[in-house]
């Protein structure tokens, strides 16, 4: 009951929303390192290896990450208010987790690139993504570390679209989920147009990344950096007063 | 207990008094504390206090502070006056109502008690 | 340190519905209050506001004397526990009691010992359980809380009678230990009565009654006798009923010295009512007023 432990309780949260969540999913991390070992070495049988698997990989955690955000925060939400937690702690501990979680797959996303990079370069495999005007190979070491420098703010963008989404399905039961449609092909663009690279999605998506892909990585981070703030501060703003529902009888 | 329904604090009065009367709750012996009373009977702490309160207010508890509540040395004369007062008034009163609606002479009831107190003897 | 809890003029809408109505409310730190009311009078609604589940539509709550609403030092001392518990489902019992530790006066070991006391299977996942096991998740989670203001909604749906028993008996023992204000919402009000100090009673969105428990133990009475007899003591009934030329009433007031002897004269018994007949009669929608 002392007040210090109570004033930084929301990013002790936090801090441990991430390591409980990177904890359960390194399985799934560990699994999609052995298919990226795997996969090419068995596609080189037949083929020769022009794509980096591993930002196949990358691309999957950006779909968890929002997936994450957003599961968490809508269990979290009753379970943590009825526990005596006010919103705004609530929403102070998903920034920190958000932030550590991006940090973490970020770091996670630039270790399995380069080592995925030693890898195809000791069978002379070439490491590209598909991008826009053919597959274009992600370059040296230094291009490297600059191409997996945007994903921390990447998997960030995800983890705010996701936990705005999240918030707000828990918010209106029925209609929280439609925040998809102008949240979803927003963060879907910027990445797109960040790699100038052929969606993991729908093609449409890959369209509107098109518009803006001339912009050159500078302003698209920066774009992506408002968007994250955009998203992060609706979560916070549907969070902050929401009613817990009432159970039913 | 607890059923005839007058207030719970005043069953426990009634209670303590009738241990009092038949003693088990000797003159300046030590009565148990509210939580202790209020966990063997599982009833509120306050109710129990509020037996204790009547209690000391007639005379019959007294209390020390830090130390808990005792019974008064006088309590057992006090209590008796009033059992008799409220044996006529509780006992003695309905009866004689009732045997007047059935119709009982009341030396009929006079014998009957007259006999009983030789069976007694 | 038990809190206090203030409601000035509250009213609480859901969309048009209005579900509770100019309430005025204080009970006072550290007594334990019995909430009764008909299904949908507002006791969750209440409660849930109390805990600051919820933002009132108007009116001021106050909590230990400060605003409730998102104000950490206050629900962080503040238990709410509704029927069922707010748990994730997916998580084992054992990490569901974990998780309680997020409140700092939350007691683990407590907790532990009453999961044993109460046989809860730890590493059963919480949706696996019993509709009664689940229930008592929650009393346990709640009772280890030590919060200073502890308010169980309809906890003991779907306990059997020995598990409501115990429960009570553990409530009433933590309490004796530690002194924090209580209240319980429960339809079983004649299983709870002894263990009141105050009842508070809502109906259609409003406070109803609220006194001292002995009030409603010495309110009621119900009157049998001759129906001439006792239509003769000129009695305000809340219900009335007959038998040939017998005529039962109950009356919501404290029978006075002089008509309880005008009512024994007249050959009429008196009997009392208990705290769930006098419940079920002052909550009769057929009542005008109250």
């Amino acid at each position: 009951m002392t007040a210090p432990a109570l004033a930084t309780r929301r990013y002790g949260l936090g801090a441990g929303l991430a390591g409980a969540a990177l904890n359960y999913f390194k399985y799934w991390m560990l699994a999609a390192a052995v298919l990226c070992f795997a996969v090419p070495l068995l596609i080189a049988q037949y083929a020769g290896i022009e794509l980096s698997a591993w930002y196949y990989a990358v691309n999957a955690g950006k779909w968890f990450t929002a997936f994450v955000g957003g599961g968490f925060v809508f269990t979290l939400l009753p379970q943590m208010i009825a526990a005596g937690l006010t919103r705004r702690e609530l929403a102070a501990a998903m920034g920190v987790f958000g932030v550590l979680w991006s940090l973490a797959l970020g770091a996670v996303g630039l270790a399995g690139l380069f080592a995925e990079r030693a890898y195809y370069g000791a069978f002379g495999w070439s490491q590209g993504i598909d991008a826009t005007s053919g597959i274009a190979p992600i370059g040296s070491a230094a291009d490297t570390a600059a191409f997996a420098a945007y994903l921390p703010l990447l998997f960030l963008a995800y983890f705010a679209a996701g936990t705005v989404i999240g918030v707000a399905s828990y918010r209106w039961e029925h209609a929280g989920w439609l925040l998809l449609v102008p949240v979803l092909p927003v963060v879907f663009g910027l990445d797109v147009a960040l790699y100038s690279t052929e969606p993991v999605g729908p093609g449409w998506i890959g369209f509107l990344g098109r518009f803006i892909d001339e912009w050159g990585r500078g302003p698209l981070a920066a774009a992506i950096v408002l968007a994250t703030a955009v998203l992060a501060v609706a979560a916070r703003r549907l969070l902050i007063d929401v009613p817990l529902r009432s159970k039913q009888a | 207990m607890f059923d005839d329904g007058s207030p719970i604090y005043r069953q426990i009065a009634d209670q303590i008094k009738a241990e009092i009367m038949n003693g088990s709750l000797e003159p300046g012996g030590k009565v148990m504390s509210t939580n202790q009373y209020a966990a063997f009977y599982q009833i509120n702490p306050a109710t129990a206090q509020k037996a204790f309160r009547e209690l000391v207010d007639e005379g019959v508890l007294y209390k020390q502070r830090g130390v808990g509540m005792f019974v008064a040395e006088d309590a057992r004369d006090k209590l008796a006056a009033d059992f008799r007062e409220r044996f006529f008034e509780r006992v003695l009163a309905p009866l004689v109502r009732e045997a007047r609606q059935a119709g009982i002479p009341l030396t009929d009831i006079i014998d009957y008690l007259k006999a009983q107190e030789g069976v007694l003897k | 340190m038990s809190l206090s809890v203030t409601l000035r003029d509250v009213s609480l809408r859901y969309g048009a519905e209005a579900a509770l109505t100019g309430i005025d409310l204080d009970l006072e730190a550290g007594k334990i209050y019995g909430l009764l009311g008909r299904n949908g009078a507002g006791k969750t609604s209440l409660l849930s506001l109390v805990a600051a589940f919820r933002k009132p539509s108007t009116g001021r709550i106050l909590v230990g004397g400060e605003p409730v609403w998102e104000n950490a030092s206050v629900v962080s001392r503040v238990a709410l526990i509704r029927e069922g518990g707010d748990f994730d489902d997916t998580e084992t019992v054992k990490a569901t009691i974990e998780s309680g530790s997020i409140r700092p006066s939350f007691d683990t070991e407590y907790a532990y010992k009453l999961a044993d006391r109460f046989e809860l299977p730890l590493k059963k996942r919480v949706s696996a359980l019993s509709r009664g096991k689940r229930s008592v998740l929650a009393a346990v989670c709640g009772l280890a809380a030590r919060a200073d203001l502890t308010m169980f909604d309809e906890v003991h749906l779907g306990m059997d009678a020995p598990t409501r028993d115990a429960f009570y008996k553990e409530l009433l023992a933590e309490y004796l230990e530690r002194p924090h204000t209580v209240v319980l919402s429960t339809h079983l009000i004649d299983e709870v009565a002894n263990y009141l100090e105050e009842v508070v009673i809502v109906d259609r969105g409003r406070i109803l009654q609220h006194a001292d428990i002995e009030a409603f133990q010495g309110m009621g009475a119900t009157l049998t006798g001759p129906a001439a007899a006792v239509d003769a003591l000129g009695l305000d009934a809340l219900a009335e009923q007959r038998l040939g030329g017998t005529k039962s009433i109950t009356v919501a007031s404290a029978l006075d010295a002089d008509t309880r002897e005008r009512a024994a004269a007249a050959g009429i018994e008196i009997g009392p009512v208990g705290l769930q007949d006098l419940f079920i009669h002052l909550t009769d929608p057929n009542r005008n007023g109250a």
